[in-house]
């Protein structure tokens, strides 16, 4: 009994996951989407990656010191990564993270460079120049008996342009505000922390924290539009660019176009002025999302199928279960009914009928299966989650595909635990199941010849 | 002159044993009237046991007529047998049948459970039955708490609980030693005599044969001789001993001074 009860809470608990998955994907890609839509004019512009994994670069470097880099990239379990001094000096600019999941690392790019896409193409009606770099430790973890070392972010800092112009026309602050107030036009010192950030810094609206050492005020929070927005922490670009020891330089660049129809154009202009660039447009990363979308509908697929087997095999066992149940209580009974024999043979003598003789039995088969599965169901209440993930097959929703930090995120756990209504059904099968196995038990009892019955011993 | 319970005509019973068929009861004849105190004797294997089952409706006669109060039984399906071996039969058996899980007044009670609803009479009514078989104050005692002979008297009580026509008992005082056996047979004798209880023993005892008042001797199947006892005599208010007029709750008879029942000189009669 304590295996019927954790089976299916195992099962309802995969298939909660799995609702709960699949209610994270759909939301991930309407807010994307919706995100996308308000910003098709918009033209996203960076260094092309040179690599999506983890680590750290120093374009642009004239006296790279390549022997500090590696002491830095592999890093020694949790020194700060981010501290730009440690690539030497002159115009090595820090190492930066692309985000904390979302597309890899953008390189550092002097900002000046890129003076001329405003001027000079036409179509474009702003820029908007952002800095974003990573801050984390690095995690050493075993796989398969081999040590990776990989870097876990912290937060991100992004910098953003807070400039009147732009705010009042363009939609380049995140909109969902959850504490304290947005940024404005001409912060200086202060911080948009998330949610994460928020726990991560242990601060509220209104506390100072440090950054890299220097002091900021949390002057809101601000909710999670996207998953790639989780660990940002928002600020002015120049104070991005002096904490993080890059003044005068930017990751990015977003590029307005004056409406949907010329982005194409501009877009194409920014390529041929700056080929080094990666230029993305709102267009592109709609077929980008498209893409995304079959993925987490893959992933959705695997997710069914996975819960599918879970409930072949759970089905399976249950059967072997409720078999095994009613031959116990069958064999218990044959052995109850020979023992007592007499005893019956004695209450047929002294004026009992069949049927009640037969429902004496039943009786006590039912009562014998209702306490084992009392028993069992205390058990299983208590042991679900070991029992249900021993006997069921671990989901596995993404397979080897999923991003690590994309699935801890959004995946929730899945964790077998019994509620009422399963305690009442498998408290209703104990009862069916001991009616079932003491039903050839009892016929027989009933049909015991008094006469012979009492002749046995 | 009493009316017939039980009237048995040309009963035959056979078994197969093996290849071979074994006739148990053959054209047997017996008619026992209301209020009798009939003793069944025989060799082994000469029937007794058959017979008794026979008219306890719990086997079944190969041909003849078994006729209870009237009824006939013999044609009875078993869907009906169970309401007749509950209203008009009371079983007691040599090895007592109770059951161990049930105290002295739950054994009691048992037959009375199809019938009496009321679960407060059925108490009450096995109370009274125990008190007059002299087991009050043990109502709550199960079986291995009392002696064999204490056991066959709740067995006793058992039997009356539905006032039924016959008592039919097989081997009462085999399992019992001399002192008990002769409080039994004084108590299923006293039963006979003051509620007028029709009873049917089946037994080996001679001794415990002679106190009824009519002996049966069967042998192969066939009731072979008959006999009259010596409770006959004390029915009879006279003493079995001298036969001078005796009262019905005398324990000695007032002209010889012998102990009227249970004297170890009656036994060795």
């Amino acid at each position: 009994m304590a295996i019927m009860i954790s089976i299916p809470a195992g099962v309802l608990a995969n298939q909660q996951t799995a609702t709960d998955l699949a209610s994270n994907l759909s939301n991930t890609i309407t807010q994307t989407g919706q995100s996308i839509n308000q910003t098709l004019t918009q033209i996203d512009c960076s260094l092309a990656s040179s690599f999506s994994g983890f680590g750290f670069q120093a374009p642009n470097s004239t006296n790279f010191d390549r022997s500090q880099l590696g002491q830095s990239g592999q890093g020694s379990g949790t020194g700060r990564t981010f501290d730009p001094s440690q690539f030497g000096g002159g115009g090595t600019r820090g190492q930066f993270g692309g985000g904390a999941f979302g597309g890899g690392q953008a390189s550092p790019m002097n900002q000046t460079l890129y003076n001329d896409i405003n001027s000079s193409i036409s179509g474009v009606v702003a820029v908007e120049p952002i800095l974003q770099a990573s801050e984390g430790n690095n995690e050493t973890m075993s796989m398969f008996g081999r040590t990776f070392t990989r870097q876990i972010t912290s937060y991100t800092i992004e910098g953003i342009p807070l400039t009147s112009d732009l705010i009042d026309n363009y939609p380049i602050l995140t909109t969902n505000i959850t504490a304290g107030r947005n940024l404005q036009a001409g912060d200086s010192g202060v911080v948009l922390l998330s949610e994460n950030n928020s726990a991560y810094f242990n601060a509220d609206v209104g506390d100072t924290i440090q950054i890299l050492d220097q002091d900021f005020t949390v002057i809101g929070i601000h909710g999670t539009s996207s998953v790639s927005d989780q660990l940002t922490l928002y600020m002015n670009l120049s104070d991005a660019q002096s904490v993080t020891n890059n003044t005068g330089y930017i990751t990015s660049f977003r590029v307005f176009a004056q409406n949907s129809d010329v982005v194409t154009q501009v877009a194409r202009s920014i390529s041929s002025l700056h080929s080094e660039l990666t230029v993305t447009t709102g267009q592109e990363r709609l077929t980008q999302l498209q893409t995304l979308q079959s993925t987490y509908n893959t992933a959705l697929d695997s997710a069914q199928a996975s819960i599918g087997q879970t409930q072949t095999t759970a089905f399976e066992e249950i059967i072997v279960v409720v078999a095994a149940t009613s031959l116990i209580v069958l064999f218990v009974m044959l052995y109850t009914v020979r023992e007592r024999t007499k005893e019956i043979g004695t209450l047929k003598a002294i004026g009992f009928s069949n049927s009640t003789v037969m429902g004496q039995f039943m009786l006590e088969g039912i009562l014998l299966s209702v306490i084992a599965g009392v028993v069992g169901i205390a058990i299983g209440i208590v042991a679900a989650p070991a029992l249900s993930s021993l006997l069921l097959p671990s989901i596995n929703l993404f397979g080897n595909t999923a991003a690590a930090g994309f699935t801890r995120n959004v995946m929730p756990t899945a964790a077998a635990s019994v509620n009422l209504e399963l305690v009442l059904i498998a408290f209703g099968a104990s009862v069916a199941l001991g009616a079932l196995g003491s039903l050839y038990p009892a016929w027989r009892a009933a049909k015991i010849r008094p006469a012979e019955a009492m002749k046995y011993e | 002159m009493s009316k017939p319970v039980l009237q048995i005509e040309n009963l035959c019973k056979s078994f197969t044993l093996g290849k071979r068929d074994i006739n148990a009861l053959s054209n047997l004849n017996l008619q026992v009237n209301a209020g009798e105190f009939v003793a069944i004797m025989g060799p082994s294997g000469s029937g007794k046991t058959t017979l008794l089952n026979v008219i306890g409706c719990i086997d079944k006669a190969t041909s003849g007529q078994v006729l209870l109060d009237g009824i006939d039984v013999g044609s009875m399906p078993e869907s009906q047998l169970y309401k007749i071996r509950r209203d008009k039969m009371g079983f007691v058996f040599q090895t007592f049948n109770l059951l161990p899980y049930l105290n002295a007044r739950e054994n009691v009670e048992l037959p009375m459970e199809g019938k009496i609803k009321s679960k407060t009479e059925r108490k009450k009514r096995a109370s009274e039955l125990l008190a007059m078989v002299g087991l009050s104050g043990r109502e709550n005692h199960r079986p291995q708490r009392l002696s064999a002979g204490e056991q066959q008297r709740v067995a006793i009580a058992r039997a009356l609980a539905n006032n039924p026509a016959i008592i039919l008992a097989d081997e009462p005082t085999g399992n019992l030693d001399s002192q008990n056996k002769q409080e039994i047979i004084k108590l299923l004798a006293n039963l006979n005599l003051t509620q007028g209880t029709t009873i049917i023993m089946v037994t080996h005892d001679s001794q415990a044969a002679n106190h009824t008042e009519r002996m049966l001797l069967l042998k192969d199947g066939k009731i072979v001789k008959e006999k009259e006892g010596l409770h006959l005599a004390k029915k009879n208010n006279k003493c079995p001993n001298c036969g001078s007029t005796i009262q019905m709750n005398d324990e000695t008879c007032p002209a010889c001074k012998k102990p009227i029942f249970s004297s170890d000189e009656l036994f060795s009669t």
